[in-house]
C-alpha cells in the first residue's frame, strides 16, 4: 500500500522540464497472518537509484512476531527506532546517488568535451558548405547530452538541498560534522565543479571524488533498460549501510524476549527514576544508566559524545581491521569518522583486561552468530524488493570505498539472517543439576538443590566486564583520608549507644540537613555531576593487599572450577504458555541493550543461583545476612579461593551500597586485612593459608573478630550476633521452592525494595527526628523513634537495626557532596557473638 | 491531494454523525473486495464538522487500500486480522479489520477502517485494544446477519420469484453503526476528558495531611486495594464531579502511563455512559441519585471491574480474572447464538436476546463486597500520611511501592513459569508460592496476580481455569484460595 503511494509523482511531473525527487516519507504498517501466528511491523521506505525507473526503489525492514500485542504495545519503540535506521539508510543512499550524479556529470562533461571537439573538427574539415548528416548527428547528440546534463545539475542541487530542505521541517536531524575543522577540509577539498551547482548560503559539506576518470557516455545509453539494478549495498555509502544494520540488530537486541519482561523492565526503569534518592543502596546502577531505547542510538543522528566513545570502544573490540576514513568525506553529508579514529587510538592504551575480555566476548558474539543455529521467535529481516540479498559486488559507484572490510561488514552478513538467541543455545547442552553440585556445597545440608551449574572462571571473567574509568582516580584522596582516620583510636569511636562515622561529615551547616542530622529537604534527582561519575569506578590499588579494580565492580563475579556448562535456568526459556499468541522467546534477555546489560542479567542470575545454593545449604544463611543487611563486616574464611568466592558471590546480593560506586565487597584477599579495610568492604573472601604468613592474617582477623562476622568455609562455621527478627526469614527461607536463581534474585530484589521503603519512610518522616517541643529530652524522641519502627513499620528485634541501618546510609548519602563518591562507614558494634555450626 | 484522488462512486452511501465535541476520528469506512472491481467501499461515517479534513474521494481512496493484497488472503474460518498503518505520506493512521463473510450468495474479504490524522498516534494507542475489541465483537454479529440475510433473500427468491437486488446485504450497515458511532464517541470524550499521563500527587487523596481527611480511611483503603484486585479497572460514581474526579486521579496514580490515557474523567455538565475497555473512568448520577450500569458492556469489559460510589462510600468488585473471562466468554457465546437463531429484527435488538436467551441467565449480583484483605495497601496507606506532603517525598514513596508490586508481580510470573516449564505442566501448589513469595493474604495474592495477569494476559486461567487433576492438587487449591 505505502509503496503505491510512494510510486506517486516521482520521474517528469507535468509542467516541469527537469525530473523532480519526491522525498517520500516513510510508511508503517503493523500487519500479520493469523492462520500463522506470524505478526510483523513492517517499515517501508524509499531509496535513490539513478538506473530505476523514477529513480525510486522502493525497499521495506520488518521486525516479525508470534505476538501481535508484543508489537502493538511496543510500536512507538519500535517505530522509533526502525526511523532511526531508515534515516541512516537514506543519508548512506543520498550520499551513493549524490556520488553516482557527480559521476554521472563528469562522463557528460567529458562527453560534451569530446563531441564538442569533433564537431570542431567536422566543422573545419568542411568546406562543402552545408552539414553533413553525420555533422547534424553530432550536433543533435551535443544537444542531448548538455539537456542531460542539465537535468542532471537539477537531481543533484534537489539531492544535496534536502537536508536543509527538511531542517526547516519538524524533527528533522540530519548527520553533521561535529567540528567547523572538518568542514574546512572539506570544503576546500571540494570540487569546483560540484560547488557551482550548491545552493547560495549553503554549507559545503559535499565533497568531490577525487580519483575519478570521466568516461564517454554513448548517446544510445541514456536511456538503458536492460541494466541491472543495484544492490542494496550499492544503493547505500557502506559506512551508513553498517550502521543500519548496527542500528537493525540493536532492535533485535532490544525488543527479544517476551514482551511482558520487556513492559516489566520499562515500568521499573520509570519508577527507579522517581526514587533516585534510594536506588544506590541495592539497584545496579549500570541498569539506570543505561539509556532508554529510544536514545540509545548509535548510529546516526546526532552522534553525540558519549556515542562516539562507545562506537570507538567497540570498533577496538572489532578485529583489527582498518578502514580507510579518509575516503568517506565525500559527497553528501560528512562524518567525523576520523576524530572517532583517533579518539580510538588515544583509548587504546587504556584498554583494561576487562575490555578485552569484552571483546573476547563479541568476538563469541559475532562467532555464534555466524554459526548460526538455532534462531529466537522473533527476528530482523532486510528485504529488497529487488535483487538486494546478492553478495557484495561493487558498483561502479562505490569504486572509491575501501577493499579492506570493515567489521561491520562482518557483521552484515550476520545481519541479513536470523539473528541466533543465546537463549537457544543454551538449549543445546543440558545435563543433571545434581550432577553438577560442587562437592564443597553437597556437604552436609540435605535439602534437595535444583540448580544450574557454576560457569568456569573463564567464562565469568569474560561475561563480567566492568565499566572502567581509570580516568577517574580518587584512590590518592581516599587513602590520605584513610590513613588519617587509622590513627584515630579505634576505641574512641567504639562505645556509644548509637553508631557513629568516623568520616566526618564535611560542612554540615551548608548542608540539607540540620545539627540533629535530620533531613529536612526532600530528595531531589540526582545532580549531573554525580550522574557523571557513575560511569567510572575509583581506583583503589594498593589496598588490602593490592585490590584490582575490576573487583570493585559489583558485576564482577568468580566463576568456578567446573568446565561451562549449561543449566536447567538456561534452557527453557524456548516458549510462552500462558498468553494466547505464544511467543517464542528468551525471559532473561528482555532488553539487553548493550554488552554490559547482558553481563548483568547473567550476574544477577549467577548471583541467585549461589544465594539460593547457600540459603538451603547453610542453617544458619539468616545471622550472615543480617550481618550484611545490618551493617557488620562480613570475612569469609577459606583454603580455596574458588569456593570462597563462591560464597562472597552468593552473599554479595545482600550488601548495601554505601555510594554511588561498586558494592563494598572484596572476593579475594590474601594479606592480613586493616581497619581501613572494615572501613571499605563489609563482605570480604579471605585466604587461610598454613604459612607462616597464613598466621598473620589469622592473627590480624582475631584482632578484629570482636567486631566481625565470620563464616568460616572449611569448617562450616560462623560467628556472628543472634538474629531474632522476620525480614530475613522471608529473605532466605530454605525450605522455598523457588527454582532457579534469576527467580530468587528477583524475589530479593523486592524484598529488598520493601526494606528500602521502610528505611526511606524511617529518613523522611517529619515528625520522628526532631523533638516536638524544647524541653522535650532526647530520651523521648528516640523512644518515639523505636515506636514507629516497631508500631508502624512492624519491625521487631533485630530488623529494627537493619531499617536503622539503611536510613543511616540514605541519609549521608543524601547529604554528601555531589562527585564526592560514597564514604565508607566504619562503625563497631559490641554484640556478643555466637558460633554457629552445621 | 484531492485533486489526486478519483472521485467516490456514487454508490457509496455516506452517514455523517454529530458529534458534541472535537473528534479525533476523520472517518469509518465499511470496505469489500469485489471480484470484477477489486476493492470497492460501501459505507462512509464521518462526523459532522465544519472544516472537511479530509474528502470522501481521499476516504475512499485509503479505504480501498486497506483490502489491497487481501485476494490472497489465506485466513481461518472466522478470522478477524488487524490491521494498522501509519501513512506519513497522507498524515493519518489507519486501523483496519479484515474478515471473511458470505454475503450475496458470495463468499468475499471485508474491512471496518477507522482513519485518525496521523497527530493523534499519541492519543490512539492506548486506545487501539478498546477500539478493536469492541469492532471485533460487531463485526461477529454483523457476519451472523450477513449470512441470515442471504439464507433470507434465497427463501424470498423462492417464495416470490422475484430478485430485490438493492435490499441485499443493507442490514449490515445499521448495526455497524449502531457500533461505529459509540466508538467515535468514546474517542471523542477521550479526547475532553482523558485522564493526563502525568498526575500530580497533590491533586489526589494521597494528598492530604493524614488519611481521613477528605475520604473515610477504610473506604479509602478498599477503593484502591480492590482497584488493584481488578487489574486497575474501576467505576468511580457520584454527584459531585469534584470528588468523583479526585478520587479517579487518585486511583490512576496507580497505573502507568499509558493506562492512565486510557482512563477518563467525569463531565461535570452531565454524565457520560459507561465505556467498555477504560481503565478508570469518572460517571455523575443523574437527578434521582443513580446511575445505571449497561451489565452487557461490564461484561464485555477485558477485566473485571471495581465500583466505587463516592456518595455512600462503598466498594464494590466483580469477581476476578478468570471468573470474568469465563463468564464474559459464555456470555458472548451465548448473544452471538441467539443472534443466530433470531428471526426477525425485533428478536435481532440487544434487549431481546438478553431477555429471552435461555442458555445464559446473568448473574445480577455481579458486584460484590470485597472478600480478601489486603496487607501491602494497607502498610501504604498506613504509612505514606506519615510523611510530609506537598514535597516529593509521598511519589518517591509510591513509585517504591509500585515498583515492589511490579516485582512480586514478576517474581510470580517467573516463579510459576519455572514450576510449570513454562506451561507444559499444570501448576500444583499454589500454597508454596504464597509462603515463598510472602503472599499469604489473600488479597495480597489478588493484587499481584491481577497486576501479572496484566502484563502475562491468561495467567488466571492458566492457574485457576483448569480442572482438578488429583485430589491432592484440589485440596491444596481449595485450601490456599
Amino acid at each position: 500500500m505505502s509503496v503505491d503511494y510512494q510510486a506517486s509523482f516521482v520521474g517528469h511531473p507535468p509542467g516541469s522540464a527537469y525530473p523532480k525527487l519526491n522525498f517520500v516519507e516513510d510508511s508503517k504498517v503493523v500487519l500479520g497472518d493469523s492462520k500463522e501466528g506470524a505478526f510483523a511491523y513492517v517499515h517501508h521506505l524509499t531509496l535513490y537509484d539513478l538506473e530505476a525507473r523514477g529513480f525510486v526503489r522502493p525497499f521495506c525492514m520488518a521486525y516479525i512476531s508470534a505476538d501481535e500485542h508484543k508489537i502493538m504495545q511496543q510500536f512507538q519503540e519500535l517505530s522509533a527506532e526502525f526511523s532511526k535506521a531508515s534515516e541512516c539508510l537514506k543519508t548512506g543512499n543520498r550520499k551513493a546517488f549524490a556520488n553516482e550524479l557527480e559521476k554521472k556529470l563528469k562522463d557528460l562533461d567529458y562527453t560534451r568535451t569530446v563531441l564538442h571537439q569533433e564537431t570542431e573538427q567536422q566543422k573545419k574539415a568542411n568546406d562543402k558548405g552545408y552539414y553533413t548528416t553525420q555533422a547534424i548527428e553530432k550536433a543533435n547528440e551535443l544537444a542531448s547530452v548538455e539537456k542531460s546534463i542539465i537535468e542532471h545539475q537539477d537531481l543533484l542541487r534537489q539531492i544535496r538541498s534536502y537536508p536543509y530542505r527538511k531542517l526547516k521541517e519538524s524533527e528533522f536531524h540530519p548527520y553533521e560534522p561535529e567540528c567547523a575543522l572538518d568542514r574546512a577540509d572539506v570544503s576546500s577539498d571540494q570540487d569546483p565543479t560540484a560547488s557551482d551547482f550548491t545552493e547560495p548560503g549553503e554549507t559545503h559539506l559535499y565533497t568531490h571524488v577525487p580519483s575519478y576518470t570521466p568516461k564517454l557516455i554513448k548517446a544510445k545509453s541514456a536511456k538503458c533498460f536492460d541494466k541491472k539494478l543495484k544492490t542494496l549495498e550499492e544503493l547505500c555509502d557502506v559506512y551508513f549501510f553498517t550502521q543500519t544494520l548496527d542500528q537493525l540488530h540493536h532492535i533485535e537486541r532490544t525488543f527479544r524476549g517476551d514482551v511482558c519482561y520487556l513492559l516489566t523492565e520499562q515500568i521499573s526503569r520509570a519508577l527507579l527514576k522517581q526514587q533516585s534518592v534510594t536506588n544506590f543502596l541495592f539497584e545496579d546502577v549500570s541498569f539506570l544508566d543505561e539509556k532508554p531505547p529510544e536514545k540509545q542510538y548509535r548510529g546516526c543522528q546526532g552522534l553525540g559524545q558519549d556515542a562516539i566513545d562507545e562506537k570507538c570502544s567497540e570498533e577496538s573490540m572489532a578485529p583489527k581491521v582498518v578502514i580507510s576514513l579518509g575516503s568517506y568525506k565525500s559527497s553528501v553529508e560528512c562524518v567525523p569518522i576520523k576524530m572517532e579514529q583517533e579518539m580510538e587510538d588515544s583509548e587504546e592504551p587504556k584498554m583494561s583486561e576487562s575490555v578485552m575480555s569484552e571483546h573476547q566476548e563479541n568476538l563469541d558474539y559475532l562467532d555464534a552468530d555466524i554459526k548460526g543455529s538455532i534462531s529466537s521467535g522473533e527476528s530482523i529481516e532486510v528485504l529488497g524488493t529487488e535483487k538486494s540479498g546478492t553478495g557484495l559486488t561493487k558498483s561502479e559507484s562505490q569504486a572509491s570505498l575501501p577493499v579492506i572490510p570493515s567489521p561491520q561488514v562482518g557483521r552484515s552478513k550476520v545481519g541479513s539472517r536470523r539473528t541466533v538467541s543465546e537463549d537457544s543455545i543454551e538449549v543445546l547442552s543440558t545435563c543433571p543439576s545434581e550432577s553438577l553440585i560442587p562437592e564443597d556445597f553437597k556437604a552436609s545440608y540435605p535439602s534437595a538443590i535444583n540448580e544450574e551449574p557454576y560457569v568456569d572462571d573463564d567464562e565469568g571473567g569474560l561475561r563480567f566486564t566492568p565499566r572502567l574509568n581509570p580516568g577517574i582516580d580518587d584512590g590518592q584522596d581516599d587513602i590520605s583520608k584513610l590513613e588519617s582516620l587509622v590513627q584515630v583510636d579505634a576505641a574512641c569511636c567504639i562505645g556509644k549507644e548509637s553508631p557513629n562515622f568516623l568520616e566526618p561529615v564535611p560542612e554540615l551547616g551548608q548542608k540539607p540537613c540540620e545539627e540533629d542530622g535530620v533531613v529536612r529537604i526532600p530528595p531531589q534527582p540526582y545532580r549531573p555531576a554525580e550522574q557523571g561519575l557513575r560511569g567510572g569506578f575509583p581506583s583503589h590499588d594498593g589496598l588490602s593487599g593490592g585490590l584490582l579494580p575490576y573487583e570493585l565492580d559489583s558485576r564482577y563475579l568468580t566463576g568456578s572450577r567446573e568446565v561451562s556448562k549449561s543449566s536447567l535456568d538456561e534452557c527453557s526459556d524456548s516458549t510462552s504458555y500462558i498468553s494466547s499468541t505464544a511467543s517464542t522467546c528468551s525471559d532473561r534477555t528482555p532488553s539487553p541493550a548493550h554488552l554490559a546489560c547482558v553481563a548483568g542479567e547473567k550476574h544477577r542470575k549467577r548471583a541467585g543461583q549461589n544465594a539460593l545454593r547457600f540459603i538451603r545449604q547453610y542453617p544458619f544463611a539468616h545471622p550472615a545476612i543480617y550481618s550484611l543487611l545490618s551493617g557488620r563486616t562480613l570475612v569469609v574464611l577459606g583454603e580455596d579461593e574458588t569456593m570462597v568466592k563462591k560464597l562472597v558471590t552468593a552473599l554479595s546480593i545482600f550488601v548495601p551500597n554505601c555510594g554511588v560506586y561498586a558494592k563494598p565487597v572484596k572476593h579475594w584477599v590474601t594479606s592480613p586485612l586493616h581497619l581501613v579495610d572494615f572501613q571499605k568492604w563489609k563482605l570480604i573472601g579471605l585466604q587461610r593459608t598454613v604459612s607462616p604468613a597464613g598466621v598473620n592474617v589469622l592473627h590480624a582477623l582475631s584482632r578484629y573478630s570482636r567486631y566481625l562476622s565470620i563464616l568460616d568455609a572449611d569448617s562450616k562455621t560462623l560467628r556472628c550476633p543472634l538474629y531474632k527478627g522476620t525480614v530475613v526469614a522471608r529473605l532466605a527461607d530454605h525450605r522455598t521452592q523457588i527454582k532457579r536463581g534469576s527467580t530468587y534474585y528477583m524475589h530479593v530484589q523486592s524484598i529488598l525494595t520493601q526494606l528500602c521503603s521502610k528505611a526511606f519512610l524511617f529518613t523522611f518522616c517529619h515528625h520522628l527526628h526532631l523533638p516536638i517541643s524544647e524541653r522535650e529530652p532526647e530520651e523521648s524522641v528516640v523512644n518515639r523513634r523505636m515506636n514507629f519502627l516497631k508500631l508502624q513499620l512492624g519491625l521487631a528485634n533485630e530488623d529494627i537495626k537493619i531499617v536503622q541501618y539503611l536510613a543511616e546510609l540514605l541519609k549521608l548519602h543524601y547529604i554528601q557532596e555531589p562527585g564526592q563518591g560514597g564514604n565508607p562507614l566504619l562503625r563497631f558494634d559490641y554484640v556478643p557473638s555466637f558460633l554457629y555450626k552445621i | 491531494m484531492s485533486a489526486l484522488c478519483p472521485p467516490p462512486s456514487p454508490a457509496v452511501a455516506k452517514t455523517e454523525i454529530s458529534l458534541n465535541g472535537e473528534s479525533p476520528l476523520l472517518a469509518a469506512t465499511f470496505a469489500y473486495w469485489d471480484n470484477i472491481l477489486g476493492p470497492r467501499v460501501r459505507h462512509i461515517w464521518a462526523p459532522k464538522t465544519e472544516q472537511v479534513l479530509l474528502s470522501d474521494g481521499e476516504i475512499t481512496f485509503l479505504a480501498n487500500h486497506t483490502l489491497n493484497g487481501e485476494i490472497l488472503r489465506n485466513a481461518e474460518s472466522g478470522a478477524i486480522d488487524v490491521k494498522f498503518f501509519v501513512l506519513a505520506e497522507k498524515r493519518v493512521i489507519i486501523v483496519s479489520l479484515i474478515f471473511d463473510g458470505n454475503w450475496n450468495g458470495d463468499r468475499s474479504t471485508y474491512g471496518l477502517s477507522i482513519i485518525l490524522p496521523q497527530s493523534e498516534l499519541g492519543f490512539y494507542l492506548p486506545l487501539h485494544r478498546v477500539c478493536v475489541d469492541r469492532l471485533t465483537h460487531i463485526i461477529r454479529k454483523g457476519r451472523i446477519w450477513m449470512h441470515k440475510e442471504r439464507q433470507e433473500h434465497f427463501q424470498k427468491i423462492v417464495l416470490e420469484g422475484t430478485e430485490r437486488m438493492e435490499d441485499q446485504g443493507q442490514s449490515i450497515i445499521p448495526m455497524l453503526t449502531g457500533e461505529v458511532i459509540p466508538v467515535m464517541e468514546l474517542l471523542s470524550s477521550m479526547k475532553s476528558h482523558s485522564v493526563p499521563e502525568e498526575i500530580d500527587i497533590s491533586d489526589t487523596v494521597l494528598n492530604d495531611d493524614d488519611i481521613g481527611d477528605s475520604c473515610h480511611e477504610g473506604f479509602l483503603l478498599n477503593a484502591i486495594s480492590s482497584h488493584l484486585q481488578t487489574c486497575g479497572c474501576s467505576v468511580v460514581v457520584g454527584s459531585s464531579a469534584e470528588k468523583v474526579n479526585k478520587i479517579v486521579r487518585t486511583l490512576c496514580l496507580f497505573l502507568t502511563p499509558s493506562e492512565r490515557k486510557c482512563s477518563r474523567l467525569c463531565r461535570s455538565e452531565s454524565s457520560f455512559k459507561y465505556e467498555s475497555g477504560l481503565f478508570v473512568q469518572g460517571l455523575l448520577k443523574d437527578a434521582t441519585g443513580s446511575f445505571v450500569l449497561p451489565f452487557r458492556q461490564v461484561m464485555y469489559a477485558p477485566y473485571p471491574t471495581t465500583h466505587i460510589d463516592v456518595d455512600v462510600n462503598t466498594v464494590k468488585q466483580m469477581p476476578p480474572c478468570h471468573e470474568h473471562i469465563y463468564n464474559q466468554r459464555r456470555y458472548m457465546r451465548s448473544e452471538l447464538t441467539a443472534f443466530w437463531r433470531a428471526n426477525s429484527d425485533e428478536e435481532m435488538s440487544q434487549d431481546h436476546i438478553i431477555h429471552t436467551d435461555e442458555s445464559f441467565t446473568p448473574d445480577l449480583n455481579v458486584f460484590q463486597d470485597i472478600l480478601h484483605r489486603d496487607t501491602l495497601v494497607k502498610a501504604f496507606l498506613d504509612q505514606i500520611f506519615h510523611l510530609k506532603p506537598g514535597l516529593s517525598l509521598r511519589s518517591t514513596f509510591l513509585a517504591q511501592f509500585l515498583l515492589v508490586l511490579h516485582r512480586k508481580a514478576l517474581t510470580l510470573i517467573k516463579y510459576i513459569e519455572d514450576d510449570t516449564q513454562k506451561g507444559k505442566k499444570p501448576f500444583k501448589s499454589l500454597r508454596s508460592l504464597k509462603i515463598d513469595l510472602d503472599l499469604t493474604a489473600e488479597g495480597d495474592l489478588n493484587i499481584i496476580m491481577a497486576l501479572a495477569e496484566k502484563i502475562k494476559p491468561g495467567l488466571h486461567s492458566f492457574i485457576f481455569g483448569r480442572p482438578f487433576y488429583t485430589s491432592v492438587q484440589e485440596r491444596d487449591m481449595l485450601m490456599t484460595f
